[in-house]
């Protein structure tokens, strides 16, 4: 059977782990790549986000602010993935025995739900929004600013605890 | 070059050990809070930024103009940039005299500096509705304020490094 913990532990000791680990330089240049990735992905989603619920460029199409942006938060979040996938691996036993960290896995795994059920089951009508936003349309973009807000303080309170 | 250099050490003693530095120096919860809101004004400005500048550049939002981007986004930009400062100076004052010996930190004012000089000339200029679209300025004025912003975001990260 497949033991989490384990793997945790063989992934802390493998030798790119304890090298990510011990020298200077790395995690500060992996850390500083996935705060740009932040910058661009989190950066545009808000601003999506705040665009569905009618609160900030209410004059550009909702399609627009889609289309235009979707690529840049995507983008971000491809570097951001795979910086903080490098800074899991820096340390992975810390990561899982932090409440701060754990909590941040589940509100990413949401914030995907998220958009996954946004582009399944929402976005099909989207050339109507400019006229009539839909409730669910609303409800997306604010949960996903709360749970962008959650992941960005998980993260930075997982460096504390 | 750090501000211990320029500024008297009474100043950053002040700053720290009197009320109300004192009292975000030990509130440890509330360094953790404040630097959240930090944090995510600093995203809320780069994400403004980041749909503007890219615009000067020609990428990201085409479909609309310049000084369209500009007018939905620059009251936020500036919401943005009153929060950070805001959030910033409690960070500042739990821990002056660190600061003051910091040259991250010191550099990452004079990029602040640069960058919020830079917004009320040559970026004003290059976003407002009487500039010529595709203008070399624009592309200046959108290169030099992501470098500025990069700079204060670089350098802001170096502190807790250097």
């Amino acid at each position: 059977m497949f033991h989490l913990l384990s793997f945790v532990q063989w992934l802390n000791d493998t030798r790119i782990s304890v090298y990510l680990r011990e020298s200077d330089w790395p995690f500060p240049i992996i850390e500083t790549i996935h705060i740009l990735g932040l910058g661009f992905s989190v950066g545009t989603i808000m601003w999506l986000d705040l665009r569905l619920l009618g609160l900030a460029m209410r004059e550009a199409p909702v399609v627009d602010v889609i289309e235009q942006l979707e690529p840049w938060a995507i983008g971000g979040f491809a570097v951001m993935f795979v910086s903080g996938s490098l800074l899991i691996l820096s340390e992975p036993l810390k990561c899982y025995n932090t409440v701060a960290f754990r909590i941040k896995v589940v509100l990413l795994i949401l914030a995907s739900l998220n958009v996954l059920y946004f582009h399944k089951r929402v976005m099909h009508n989207v050339d109507e929004w400019d006229r009539h936003m839909p409730w669910r349309a609303k409800m997306v973009g604010f949960l996903s600013l709360i749970l962008w807000l959650g992941v960005v303080i998980a993260g930075r309170w997982t460096a504390y605890f | 070059m750090t501000f211990g250099k320029i500024l008297p050490a009474w100043f950053f003693a002040l700053c720290e050990y009197t009320w109300p530095g004192s009292w975000f120096k030990h509130a440890q919860w509330f360094f953790a809070i404040d630097e959240t809101f930090h944090i995510m004004a600093l995203g809320m400005l780069i994400g403004t930024l980041v749909i503007v500048d890219l615009r000067l550049l020609g990428f990201g939002m085409r479909r609309q103009t310049v000084p369209q981007l500009a007018a939905y986004l620059g009251r936020w930009t500036l919401f943005g940039v009153a929060m950070m400062i805001a959030t910033g100076i409690p960070l500042f004052m739990s821990e002056a005299e660190k600061l003051s010996k910091s040259s991250p930190f010191f550099y990452k004012m004079i990029f602040l500096s640069c960058a919020i000089t830079l917004h009320f000339t040559l970026h004003r200029k290059a976003t407002a509705p009487t500039a010529t679209p595709g203008s070399g300025l624009g592309k200046l004025a959108a290169c030099l304020s992501l470098l500025c912003w990069l700079g204060v975001a670089l350098a802001g990260r170096a502190i807790a490094f250097l």
